[in-house]
């Protein structure tokens, strides 16, 4: 019988010996190099996590909180912040006893209500599908990851570089953060805020910028364009502004439409109302001035 | 015999021994050390033969024949091609059943479980890895099983019904694996069984399209429901089904034999079952030697390619509101995305894969020709060739390479660095992406040599588009790398150009790159080959296409 099958079966057992020994080995290199296989694979899933965060964030809140995470006074807070990241900061602030990543968590997932009547009029909206967002669970996660990926920027600002934004209910600039367990009286934070701003007056262009003012006007010719849409156009403002309101110079004018936007609505713009109403207590009265001549200036520095 | 009287008449020694061998009678059902012993050195058994009674007596044996033609055994009769789609099964039943621990099918969980799995499961990389390609060996060596019995003729008489069975096992081979696609969640999964269950819309009327595409998915589109379908399919179903089917298919097997080569027997005759006695091959112990020391070496096989070859792809989370580029089915497939390509839903993906499955399955009671020997069925094997280039067409034109092309942008920023997968960007990775503005029309004085290269690709595809497309011209991509956050750069794509009329067109894409992110053959030992198969493949298809 053997003879004929002519295969010899001590090769074949030699074979099959072998690769027992080849399948053990390759299993015991992959034993051995499981631990940091799995560490590498962790790393790079919370990578990805804050890639589509990354990807999230720019489709989604950039036009509150700002390419950068700066934020834009009136918009959205600064996110990319010492306040924001530090544990006598935001947190602490408002009371919070989980973990930031938690905070960011709950805000994005639920949003927060408005305070319409404070320098924060914009609604953050509810973004998880949960609470009746767009988002999906998974991306609101995604979303978080990348907000507290600012956490090391963020810790290694120094006071002016903290894109902090006063807070009405929590006047706390930096200096402050330490005492922030000692209340301050009404009065008191009112001087804060003056002292706030007083230290930091910013020029037209900041404001420009930093009040977000470019998402709807635009300084340019108009040009089909993202922004510069939705408000009027500001490129030959200083040939208008004076024969727009009968007995009203250029500067009343502009100085009128700033503090109270729905004075003097330009016609089709009909969007009026998303103008802050609050300007004249968020800038300085300098601020204010500066600003309408910068816009009155015809060969204005952007 | 009672032990002490055992003791009394062999001694200590020698009762230990006598109750050894009986111990080791009843493990192998009847073969003692002894013969045992008598196997290994070779010895032919003795008459009655005593190594027919693990087969008698052994729940395991008693399916296998005890002994076979000696000309079947050669390996290259059969090539043990249903044997290994057998052994394939076994292994997908158990990494299945060692992947089910940490799994639920559930949109919440099964994403989220799937990279558990990579992050936290010791060996769980590992067992997905094998299970994906342990379902794509199958679906390849069953269909190559067919192929053998084909060429072979040994779908003739009396084994017509095997066949017919057979071609059922592949068809339910093709559905466990495709049932499997969907449960990882990602947007791989999700948009291949989206088209794949779209098909079955197209079977008329109307009504029973849409209906068994809703009994499909569940829903109108795949989610919840849809995934726990394709799960409660995948696990117990189909292979309960399979199982079921296997032993109809192998008890046909050892119940005609498995057929001689043609070249042995008169045309028309079929002598599987009548072996003459010396040219019997037993089971015990030549046959078993065999099939184990092959399954030994086949499973080393295994291991060593999922360990240092393969990765189980995973893309992003499945996303029902963006459909990826270039949606590509399962290669096995390929050759139906191939045919919807050139018909629409109804004729090439209802129509003619059941026309092609019936027409299969009746092989055998089509093909009159007595004879199984190659040179009297010249009109068959010239079909089976012809049939099968025609599905390699079929194929080639489902290809992610025969693709419908986007516009020249989308498709160039597609190259470097795609939505899903790695692309060259992704690849050479973070540390090897410097900041700044990049454009495909100046020339750096860059010394990394990585990123070069991706500039290189970049260069030569945009150059590619502009060569062969009339819209496309003066175009240049712009990358502009920026720190959007530490650790994460962003990556700012951007294509002009001017079409025919001189109208100008711009297209601006962004993604971004953690630098933890690894998006190719860096886990566990992959990085020592794939690298260098990848860069080996990429040359070999640059070569093909001529590029």
């Amino acid at each position: 019988m053997h003879r004929l099958y002519t295969r010899s079966p001590i090769a074949k057992i030699m074979w099959g010996i072998l690769s027992s020994l080849v399948g053990i080995i390759v299993l015991l290199m992959v034993l051995v190099s499981e631990n940091p296989r799995m560490e590498a694979q962790t790393i790079n899933w919370e990578g990805r996590s804050i890639e589509n965060g990354a990807k999230m964030y720019a489709d989604n809140c950039v036009i509150c909180h700002g390419p950068d995470g700066q934020g834009i006074l009136g918009r959205g807070p600064g996110l990319n912040s010492y306040y924001f990241f530090t544990d006598t900061g935001r947190l602490r602030d408002v009371g919070w006893v989980g973990s930031l990543e938690d905070y960011v968590l709950l805000t994005i997932s639920a949003g927060r209500p408005s305070k319409v009547e404070s320098q924060w009029p914009e609604v953050m909206p509810t973004w998880d599908g949960k609470f009746g967002g767009p988002m999906r669970g998974d991306q609101v996660v995604d979303l978080a990851k990348f907000v507290m990926n600012w956490e090391e920027s963020a810790l290694a600002q120094t006071p002016e570089e903290d894109p902090f934004q006063p807070f009405e209910d929590v006047i706390k600039p930096m200096e402050f953060q330490n005492t922030a367990h000692i209340l301050l009286s009404e009065e008191e934070q009112a001087a804060a805020l003056e002292e706030y701003r007083a230290r930091n007056i910013r020029s037209p262009q900041e404001i420009w910028t930093g009040e977000a003012c470019f998402a709807c006007h635009n300084l340019e010719e108009r040009q089909v364009d993202l922004y510069g849409q939705n408000g009027p156009n500001f490129a030959d403002l200083y040939e208008r502004a004076g024969t727009r309101v009968e007995g009203m110079t250029a500067e009343e004018y502009v100085y009128e439409s700033i503090v109270n936007p729905t004075a003097f609505v330009v016609e089709t713009y009909e969007q009026a109302g998303q103008m802050p109403q609050n300007f004249a207590e968020k800038l300085s009265e300098d601020e204010i001035q500066a600003l309408v001549a910068w816009l009155l200036n015809p060969d204005r520095e952007q | 015999m009672g032990l002490q009287e055992n003791i009394r008449e062999k001694g200590v020694l020698g009762a230990v021994a006598a109750q050894a061998d009986d111990v080791f009678t009843r493990l192998t059902a009847g073969i003692d050390v002894g013969e045992f012993r008598r196997m290994m050195q070779g010895e032919p058994p003795g008459r009655p033969n005593p190594r027919l009674k693990p087969h008698s007596e052994g729940f395991l044996l008693h399916i296998k024949p005890t002994y076979y033609h000696e000309s079947v055994t050669r390996f290259t009769h059969t090539y043990r091609l249903g044997l290994l789609s057998t052994y394939l099964f076994i292994v997908e039943t158990i990494t299945g059943i060692l992947l089910m621990i940490w799994y639920a099918p559930s949109p919440e969980r099964a994403y989220v479980d799937m990279i558990l799995l990579l992050t936290n499961i010791p060996f769980g990389q590992f067992l997905r890895d094998m299970h994906r390609l342990g379902a794509e060996a199958m679906v390849a060596i069953v269909t190559l099983h067919m192929v053998r019995c084909y060429l072979t003729g040994s779908y003739k008489p009396p084994r017509q019904f095997t066949w017919f069975t057979g071609v059922l096992l592949l068809v339910m081979t093709l559905f466990l694996s495709f049932s499997g696609y969907l449960l990882p969640w990602d947007q791989l999964a999700f948009w291949a069984v989206t088209i794949g269950t779209s098909m079955a819309e197209a079977v008329p009327p109307a009504v029973v399209g849409e209906t068994v595409n809703l009994l499909a998915r569940g829903a109108p589109d795949i989610g919840a429901n849809g995934l726990l379908r394709f799960y409660l399919l995948h696990v117990l179903f189909l292979p309960l089904l399979l199982i079921l089917f296997f032993f109809v298919h192998y008890y046909k097997v050892v119940h005609f034999g498995i057929s001689l080569p043609a070249d042995e027997e008169e045309v028309g005759e079929d002598t599987a079952n009548r072996v003459p006695a010396d040219k019997r091959v037993y089971y015990l112990p030549d046959v078993l030697v065999d099939e184990t020391s092959f399954l030994t070496v086949m499973t080393a096989l295994l291991i060593v390619l999922t360990v240092f070859f393969f990765q189980a792809p995973l893309e992003h989370i499945a996303n029902p509101q963006s459909t990826p580029l270039h949606t590509v089915a399962p290669w096995y497939f390929y050759w139906l995305q191939g045919l919807l390509k050139i018909a629409d839903k109804f004729i090439a993906g209802v129509l003619l894969p059941g026309v092609l499955l019936v027409l299969l399955m009746a092989i055998p009671y089509l093909d009159y020709n007595p004879s199984r020997r190659g040179k009297d069925r010249k009109v068959a094997i010239v079909a089976g060739i012809v049939a099968g280039a025609v599905m390699i067409v079929w194929s080639w034109m489902g290809t992610p390479e025969y693709a419908v092309e986007g516009a020249p942008s989308v498709e160039i920023v597609q190259d470097v660095m795609p939505e899903e997968g790695s692309g060259l960007s992704r690849e050479i990775g973070y540390k090897h992406l410097p900041l700044g503005v990049w454009r495909t029309d100046e020339e750096y004085d860059v010394h990394d040599h990585e990123f070069l290269e991706l500039m290189h690709e970049f260069e030569n595809s945009v150059d590619y588009y502009r060569r062969t497309d009339p819209d496309f011209n003066a175009p240049i991509g712009i990358l502009t790398i920026s720190q959007a956050q530490p650790g994460l750069k962003k990556l700012h794509w951007e294509i002009t150009w001017f079409d025919a009329e001189g109208t100008a067109g711009n297209y601006e894409k962004s993604f971004w790159l953690h630098e933890d992110s690894l998006y190719w053959e860096q886990y566990g030992w992959k990085h020592l080959f794939l690298g260098q198969v990848a860069d080996g493949w990429k040359s070999l298809s640059g070569a093909l296409v001529g590029e």
